[in-house]
């Protein structure tokens, strides 16, 4: 595994979209581009490695996220995902959530981020890196 | 172009007209159309509108509730966390009336503080003969409560379309105030 491998991770899928807002904007590192849902949870995306790598920790810019599940997969297709880890985040007015989540060394081929509930109608995802 | 998604509540006392209503909202033939029939007493209408003017659209997924106690629990269940919301009385019963505010807290107590665009439906407008609610005292109550206020009948065809277009209308502004609000913090 390559540190390129985590770093060149791709958003390769998301549910409900705004044209001008693509899903694209989570994985090119910066947070002031951003993908939207536009209604109703829940809401997904899913991010693709060029290989299976390890994940220790991921870092996630957002914004209105009440909780949110990230799943793996290890299939070369993104398909058989399994649940991680569930999380709460914390509100937050004027400024971005920034939130690290620690996950035990798994191994992934894609990953699976299901926003479960918002504390707005709307989320906005602004960038996900991996470490 | 932005396809958004929109949970519609639609709530109101037993027999005012919700299901003759998001019947007439959806066999309109002009639009993409779904209909599922879920649980006992709960019907689920999908149906795509084009907002005036722009390239968006908003798929309203309308819930129709029997509006009888036993499956109000059940159906309660189904709203999740709702989009929008439209309150049904009859023009014709004072009751169905007052019972708007009762469904109005129901419907929030499932929003955890999330303002929700609404509007309010007098229906059965074709029997104005035997009115019993004068547009003015709803018009004045739906403002109070930030609600728009719509009047149809379902029976003659009569405006059934402007609340939803009025919720999607809503629901749209909502999401560009959102999306501004986003982009000025970044
Ligand atoms: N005159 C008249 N009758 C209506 C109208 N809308 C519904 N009804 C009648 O009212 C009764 C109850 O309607 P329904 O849609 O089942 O009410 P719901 O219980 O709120 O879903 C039915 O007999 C309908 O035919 C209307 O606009 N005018
Ligand atoms: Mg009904």
């Amino acid at each position: 595994m390559t540190h390129t491998a985590l770093s060149s991770a791709q958003v390769v899928l998301a549910s409900s979209g705004d044209e001008n807002h693509p899903p694209e904007n989570i994985s090119d590192g910066n947070t002031e581009t951003f993908w939207i849902s536009t209604g109703m949870f829940p809401q997904e995306f899913i991010m693709r490695f060029p290989e299976e790598v390890t994940i220790s920790a991921l870092t996630m810019h957002s914004y209105n996220v009440k909780s949110c599940r990230i799943e793996r997969s290890t299939s070369e297709e993104a398909e058989k995902f399994e649940a991680v880890e569930e999380k709460e985040f914390e509100h937050t007015d004027g400024h971005l959530q920034t939130n690290d989540i620690s996950v035990p060394g798994i191994s992934a081929t894609h990953l699976r981020f299901v926003i479960l509930s918002g504390y707005d109608h709307f989320v906005s995802i602004h960038k996900v890196s991996v470490q | 172009m932005v396809k958004l998604r929109a949970r519609c509540i639609l709530v109101g006392d037993a027999a005012v007209g919700k299901s003759s209503l998001s019947q007439m909202f959806r066999s309109d033939g002009t639009h993409f159309q779904k209909n599922y029939s879920m649980s006992a007493g709960v019907e689920l209408s999908v149906k795509s509108v084009i907002i005036p003017e722009t390239k968006d659209s908003v798929e309203l997924y309308v819930l129709d509730c029997a509006g009888h106690e036993t499956f109000v629990e059940a159906c309660e269940k189904m709203w999740g966390q709702p989009s929008v919301v439209c309150l049904v009385f009859d023009i014709t019963n004072e009751a169905s009336f007052s019972g708007c505010s009762h469904w109005l807290e129901r419907v929030r107590s499932h929003c955890h503080g999330l303002q929700i665009p609404g509007v309010l439906v007098g229906n059965k407008s074709d029997l104005s003969t035997r009115r019993k609610v004068e547009a003015a005292v709803a018009m004045e109550w739906a403002q109070s409560q930030g609600l728009e206020y719509h009047e149809t009948s379902a029976k003659e065809m009569e405006n059934c379309d402007a609340p939803f277009l009025s919720l999607a209308k809503a629901f749209h502004a909502l999401y560009q105030d959102r999306l501004q609000i986003i982009q000025s913090l970044v």
